[in-house]
């Protein structure tokens, strides 16, 4: 039983960045514009929280305030919007393809922050650690970030978004028709700069939840390929919010199961890491049941 | 409207000329150093010099200053004939003051040295000199002005869109060079001052674009010696198999971002027959080079197969595959004995340590390094180098000839230049110990020869030029008879298995540590950095060699950097970062660079007005 709920929980720990990431990208590509650079934009995200972080405490002398750790959860998700803004005036203002472009953010990730890394710390992969964490509660024993409850709660928020308000109506027609929706008087441009920019913000959200959450420091390329299985889930949840939902919790119980089984006897780690990618690979194939991606997605759009 | 732009550069090259050094002639290890400048030496770090001669520094600006002010003024002469000549002579001018100053520099230089040492100093007290961003500014300055000059004649803009597969890279690289200096010129305190404090502006200028450019000789500077160039060539070596590997894909119509996972798998197939597959070398090495083909092939295939069979997307599919195969990889290599609900598994492939690392590959199965194959036991080999002048010379030859056959006989021609050079009794040479270090192997071959293939499969054989259709226009060339499905796997096979002989480089020819092992840190970034490369190589064989060793230099002079300047290498990764995306967007230039139906237009547009304009000549002169 105990086990169970220690599983239970980390699953949870586990699903939370997945699941931020993993809704960023609904957004992104129910806009109809593909972003492949989730992954970078969490580095970017966890590396301005740590760094940010840890010079305010450098001003404050090393104190506990309440406050640091929301001003640098703010600053992760202020750079990751920045990068998203970055993908989106390539890809909506210049028509750039898409993945070339989400490559170059990836990449761009793994290099920039070594660089301020090597000025500020003397060394290329670790910041320093910091004392203001994110702040956890309670529950039967075990503690979760509060962040873990904003990542679940955001789920049904942005179900109703997407698909009982007007504007979530909009931003899907964008993705699936965009000139039947400029007929309609939206205007995808500002629609898709929106839906890019934000879904920069959650995976900057899922990066600070990653270095000054989960952990107390960056650490070079600590997101470890969590963008692109946030991605994998975006395709297993069939683009839906609750379909996100369910995949990031499957994929963050493999994820768990995988540290819970270190050293066990049951099946070896390595191959429970492998699970997310193999599943989406069948799904993608049509293997267990048919993921169809928004109509326009990919396609840079001509007035 | 672009006059007025020009003064402003006009104005920024003089602001440039007027604040950065334009040599050093003596700079420390840690990088603060002497500068030259016109309006008068800047030296924070208090150097001490010997007496140089530099009456030649003020006249010079002078001529700059002259030339900027001409040219500012000939952008508004009425006639477009007469301003490309004025343009084109400053241009020259420019080019020939360039090379003045540069010889008087390096002249000063040798003769202050040489001095100092007859007056009995142990060693030339200048050192690490060179000329700097003052004198190199008006050399770009100069080339721009030749550029200019021909776009004021007609078919100018025609001349630039013809030529946009060299242009939106080039643009890219500056763009990105730029972005790069800004980096390290915020990011690092300037070149000789400690604090920040109590500084005048004009050296915290001069400072900071020593900085820059100190940072961009060290990266550039591989090319300066022999030892470099191999060092680059070797770093050059998985891009240019992994370039080639992406922009195959790209040929048909293919996003292969799979490259990390089947450098993996080529690289775990080479240490299975480098490893445990007995024989002589001549079928052992063959083998192990076919096998990283196969694995990587096999990788990349399975995501052909989904795309051809279930329509399944290519990109994601080989993402997931990376990760994967990061799992294979580990599960190979990390441990040993496994356990599977109880029962216990055991593998054979990790050998003894700590390190998760394979048993060493046999010899038999080892590339060789391409120093022992030029200088084989202290004597030069005529071997490579007369293989390597036979191929081009009968190739070229039977071009000219018309004759046919070109490949089948350079091929031999190569084997019989081999066997012959062999045979040419070759010098003594003496070999530094640090261009015996260098890990240049012959992969690197191996990859001239990918190259070539790439060539000769896609412009030269009938299932190329079908593949290339398939990649410009799906449904016409199914109407055409062209088998999608098929063209899709093939195209996947051959991209995978170019990107699987990077492993032939890192695990056969000991590309990583000098090393002939699998190691589970087996580096795969390579594969990501394909994609810069092809989109730099704009997916031409030459483009992609030329990229590649553009980025093998940069690799090799980061090491330095690393160094001196305490500037991670990562600035390499960074530089590389903001290519993809500066050609992703078309280098910000106007969009008929990027879109092929507009260049035409105006390609169109200029040669109809430069017809025009020729007929209207024509009739002066008949009147």
């Amino acid at each position: 039983m105990e086990i169970a709920i220690a599983l239970f929980f980390s699953t949870l720990r586990q699903a939370t960045p997945l699941l931020f990431t993993s809704l960023g990208g609904l957004f992104s590509e129910r806009s109809g514009v593909v972003n492949i650079g989730l992954e970078g934009m969490i580095l970017f995200g966890a590396a301005a929280s740590a760094i940010g972080v840890q010079r305010i405490e450098v001003l404050t002398g090393g104190a506990q305030e309440w406050w640091i750790p929301w001003v640098g959860l703010l600053l992760g998700a202020a750079m990751g919007g920045l990068v998203g803004a970055v993908h989106a005036v390539a890809s909506i203002k210049y028509r750039a393809d898409q993945i070339v472009s989400g490559t170059a953010i990836n990449i761009l990730a793994l290099g920039a922050p070594s660089i301020l890394l090597q000025v500020l710390y003397n060394n290329t992969s670790t910041s320093q650690e910091v004392v203001n964490r994110l702040p956890t509660v309670f529950l039967l024993g075990d503690q979760l970030s509060i962040l873990v409850f904003v990542a679940f709660l955001l789920v049904p928020l942005i179900w109703w978004v997407l698909f009982k308000t007007p504007w979530g109506l909009r931003l899907r027609a964008v993705g699936e028709h965009p000139e039947a929706a400029e007929t309609m008087g939206v205007n995808v441009i500002r629609m898709r700069y929106i839906a890019v920019i934000l879904s920069g913000v959650l995976a900057g959200v899922a990066g600070a939840y990653l270095s000054i959450g989960f952990l107390n420091q960056f650490v070079r390329n600590m997101s470890a390929g969590q963008g692109f299985i946030a991605l994998a889930a975006l395709i297993f949840g069939k683009w839906h919010p609750l379909g996100v939902l369910g995949a990031t919790l499957l994929f963050g119980f493999f994820q768990a199961l995988a540290i819970q089984l270190q050293g066990g006897e049951i099946l070896p780690s390595v191959i429970i890491q492998a699970l997310p990618y193999i599943l989406t690979m069948l799904v993608l194939a049509g293997f267990i049941g048919r993921s169809r991606p928004p109509a326009a997605v990919g396609k840079p759009y001509d007035k | 409207m672009s006059r007025y732009w020009f003064l402003g550069v006009n104005l920024l090259v003089l602001l440039l000329m007027l604040v950065s050094p334009w040599g050093v002639p003596m700079r420390e290890f840690d990088g603060s150093s002497y500068m030259l400048n016109p309006l008068g030496a800047i030296n924070p770090a208090g150097l001490k010099l010997p007496p140089l001669n530099l009456d030649w520094l003020t006249p010079a600006f002078g001529l700059w200053v002259l030339i900027l002010i001409v040219a500012s003024g000939a952008l508004f002469l009425p006639d477009e004939r007469n301003r490309a000549r004025v343009l084109y002579i400053l241009g020259g001018v420019g080019l020939a003051l360039f090379a003045l100053e540069a010889i008087l520099f390096y002249q000063a230089m040798d003769a202050a040295n040489q001095a100092a040492v007859a007056a009995g100093a142990r060693r030339p007290p200048l050192r690490r000199f060179s000329l700097s961003l003052g004198a190199y500014v008006g050399l770009f300055y100069a080339l721009g002005l030749l550029l200019l000059a021909r776009l004021q004649l007609a078919g100018g803009r025609a001349f630039l869109v013809r030529y946009r597969g060299l242009i939106v890279p080039m643009v890219a690289l500056i763009l990105a060079i730029v972005i790069g200096a800004l980096v390290v010129a915020v990011l690092r305190p300037g070149l000789g001052l400690t604090g920040g404090q109590g500084v005048a502006l004009r050296e915290f200028l001069a400072a900071k674009l020593d900085l820059v450019t100190y940072t961009y000789q060290i990266l550039f500077s591989p090319v300066l010696s022999l030892t470099g160039i191999f060092s680059s060539l070797s770093f050059a070596t998985p891009l240019i198999f992994a370039g080639v590997a992406v922009a195959f894909g790209f040929k048909a119509g293919l996003f292969n971002i799979g490259g990390p996972g089947q450098i993996t798998l080529g690289a775990v197939a080479a240490m299975l027959v480098g490893v445990y597959v007995p024989g002589p070398a001549w079928v052992v090495l063959p083998l192990a080079i076919i096998a990283t083909m196969a694995g990587g092939a096999l990788w990349a295939g399975i995501a052909g197969w989904l795309k051809a069979r279930f329509g399944a997307n290519e990109v994601i599919n080989t993402i997931m595959l990376n990760y994967i195969a990061a799992s294979v990889l580990l599960f190979l290599i990390a441990s040993n004995t496994y356990k599977f609900f109880g029962r216990t598994v055991t593998l054979p492939f990790k050998a003894p340590g700590f390190e998760g690392r394979s048993a060493e590959i046999q010899p038999g199965a080892r590339l060789p390094q391409i120093i022992d194959l030029l200088v084989p036991g202290g004597h030069f080999s005529w071997a490579l180098p007369l293989a390597v002048l036979a191929g081009i010379g009968v190739y070229v030859g039977l071009r000219r000839l018309e004759l046919g056959r070109r490949l089948l006989g350079a091929t031999g021609a190569v084997i019989v230049g081999y066997l012959l050079g062999a045979l040419i009794p070759g010098f003594a040479v003496k070999v530094s110990s640090d261009l015996n270090s260098i890990l240049l192997n012959g992969s690197f071959l191996l990859a001239v020869v990918a190259l070539l293939f790439y060539n000769f499969f896609l412009f030269r054989t009938s299932s190329g030029y079908e593949l290339r259709a398939t990649g410009l226009a799906p449904k016409a060339a199914e109407y055409a008879g062209v088998n999608l499905n098929r063209k899709i796997i093939l195209a996947m096979l051959i991209s995978g298995a170019l990107a699987g002989l990077v492993a032939t480089h890192y695990v056969l020819g000991g590309g990583v540590d000098g090393t002939y092992r699998l190691k589970q840190s087996l580096p795969t970034d390579a594969g990501f950095f394909g994609i810069a490369i092809a989109l730099m190589g704009q997916s031409t064989p030459l483009g992609i060699f030329l990229a590649s060793a553009l980025f093998g230099v940069l690799l090799s002079g980061a090491t330095t950097l690393n160094v001196q300047l305490g500037i991670s290498r990562d600035l390499v990764t960074v530089l590389q970062a903001l290519i993809i995306m500066f050609i992703a967007v078309g280098g910000l230039l106007p969009r008929y660079f990027t879109d092929p139906l507009r260049a035409a237009q105006i390609e169109t547009e200029d040669r109809a007005r430069q017809d025009e304009g020729a007929a209207k000549a024509a009739k002066v002169v008949g009147d």
